[in-house]
């Protein structure tokens, strides 16, 4: 397997003087991706925390629904990088 | 739920914090201290010892019903929180729960030795444990101390309490058998949690830890040197703590002035020098367990705040329900008593 190696080398090696491998585009669909994630991730803790006090008060439900989906905001930036993309 | 999964602190601290708003404050106290014991159990019956209450109401009355109804309180809670835990947050609060265990062994074991009634031992159980009813009904119904010896047979009091039997055969003494139980408790308790000394919240659960040990130990040397009672205090002396060594605690106990200055340049100076003041000055072990006691609830809550994701709150909030109940049960008895209002205050343990 190793001695067409030097030919896949070149091979690779030529794709990437054509272009970046990943264009802006993608770039930004990848922050968009991350930002979702990272917003998820925010959201388990908060979600978490917010239906454990909506369960011993229910008047909380509102506050609680607002504070669970404020991490949503860095998607807005996400979705700014996108466009500008 | 169970001790599968990932721990879940966030949810449980949420109802944790929301159940602590609904303790007793110092003025819900306050107007318990007018009361009487009928007006007190219907004063609780608009709190969150309403189920209890309604459950219990029809067969008792007055100060019983509030005795009971505060033991069913606590377990109902306690079962609560083991209900909303996950993962290793159920394991820290199971294991620390199992103090109602080890009170529950306890008080079968004293209740045998007093020939106590079944019923009347069953009444001072707290059923929130990890025994499950079936066992602790045979606990309660069993004959002598052995059958109690086999019956917690593969559970965390098994073998000490096996060899602690031994020598309570030999000399009919109780200490053995609570000292068994109080060790293997604490030695539980700290399997899993790993050592002070770090920053993070398992050291903070840690020195907390630690901190119970150390009271337990400062107030059991207190109440020896006190007495003047011929027994050595390394008998009683309970592994963990950080203040004393055995040999240290053997010495000190038989000075009390030197056991006070060695408390004073630990490192709980700062919080218990009041305490100790006042106990100099009131010449009463008291003032002082009451203080002991509300520096450890402060101990557990400042861990707490600084660590909101670990188990600590969750300890924070076991204690502050159980001072709680004890200080309800201390205005229901006062006041059945016909103490005064001033000196029941003094009873109390508010922070």
């Amino acid at each position: 397997m190793f001695e067409n190696a030097l030919q896949v080398a070149s091979l690779v090696l030529q794709d990437a003087s054509s272009g970046p491998a990943i264009t802006s585009t993608g770039m930004a669909a990848l922050a968009v991706g991350l930002a979702g994630l990272g917003a998820g991730y925010a959201e388990r803790g908060i979600g978490s925390a917010a239906v454990g006090a909506v369960a011993e008060d229910e008047d909380l439900f509102v506050q609680a629904l607002i504070l669970t989906v404020l991490p949503e905001t860095i998607l807005i930036f996400a979705l700014v990088a996108m466009i500008l993309a | 739920m169970s001790a599968t999964g990932s721990s879940n602190p966030e949810y449980v601290n949420a109802r944790v914090s929301a159940r602590r708003a609904t303790l007793f404050d110092e003025e819900d106290y306050r107007k318990l201290l007018r009361m009487s014991p009928d007006e007190i159990s219907r004063y609780m019956e608009e709190s969150t010892y309403q189920g209890p209450i309604n459950r219990l109401g029809s067969r008792f009355s007055g100060v019983d019903l509030i005795e009971y109804a505060l033991n069913a309180g606590l377990a109902e809670t306690f079962d609560e929180l083991l209900a909303w835990a996950d993962g290793r947050l159920y394991e820290q609060v199971a294991r620390y729960l199992r103090k109602f265990d080890a009170w529950n062994v306890k008080t079968a074991v004293r209740g045998i030795y007093a020939g106590t009634d079944p019923d009347a031992v069953e009444d001072d159980l707290i059923r929130a444990g990890e025994f499950d009813d079936a066992l602790l009904d045979r606990l309660v119904e069993a004959e002598g101390v052995d059958e109690i010896v086999d019956l917690l047979d593969g559970t965390i009091f098994g073998d000490p309490l096996a060899a602690a039997a031994e020598e309570y055969d030999e000399s009919g003494m109780l200490v053995p058998l609570e000292n068994a139980i109080d060790r293997a408790y604490y030695e539980n308790l700290f399997e899993g949690v790993t050592s002070a000394g770090g920053a993070g919240p398992e050291s903070a659960y840690a020195e907390y830890l630690q901190a119970e040990i150390d009271f337990r130990n400062v107030r059991n040397a207190l109440r020896l040197a006190r007495s003047g009672a011929e027994v050595d205090p390394a008998e009683y002396f309970i592994e963990g703590g950080t203040l004393f060594t055995p040999e240290e605690l053997s010495t000190l106990s038989r000075n009390p002035d030197q056991l006070v200055e060695h408390i004073r340049e630990s490192r709980y100076g700062d919080e218990l020098s009041a305490a100790l003041d006042e106990m100099a000055e009131a010449d009463s072990l008291i003032g002082f367990e009451h203080a002991i006691e509300a520096a450890l609830v402060e101990h557990a809550r400042n861990a707490g705040h600084a660590h909101p994701m670990s188990v600590c709150p969750v300890i924070a909030f076991v204690l502050a329900k159980e001072r709680e109940a004890d200080n309800i049960r201390a205005i229901a008895r006062g006041t059945e008593a016909g103490l005064d209002p001033e000196e029941i205050r003094a009873e109390l343990v508010v922070q």
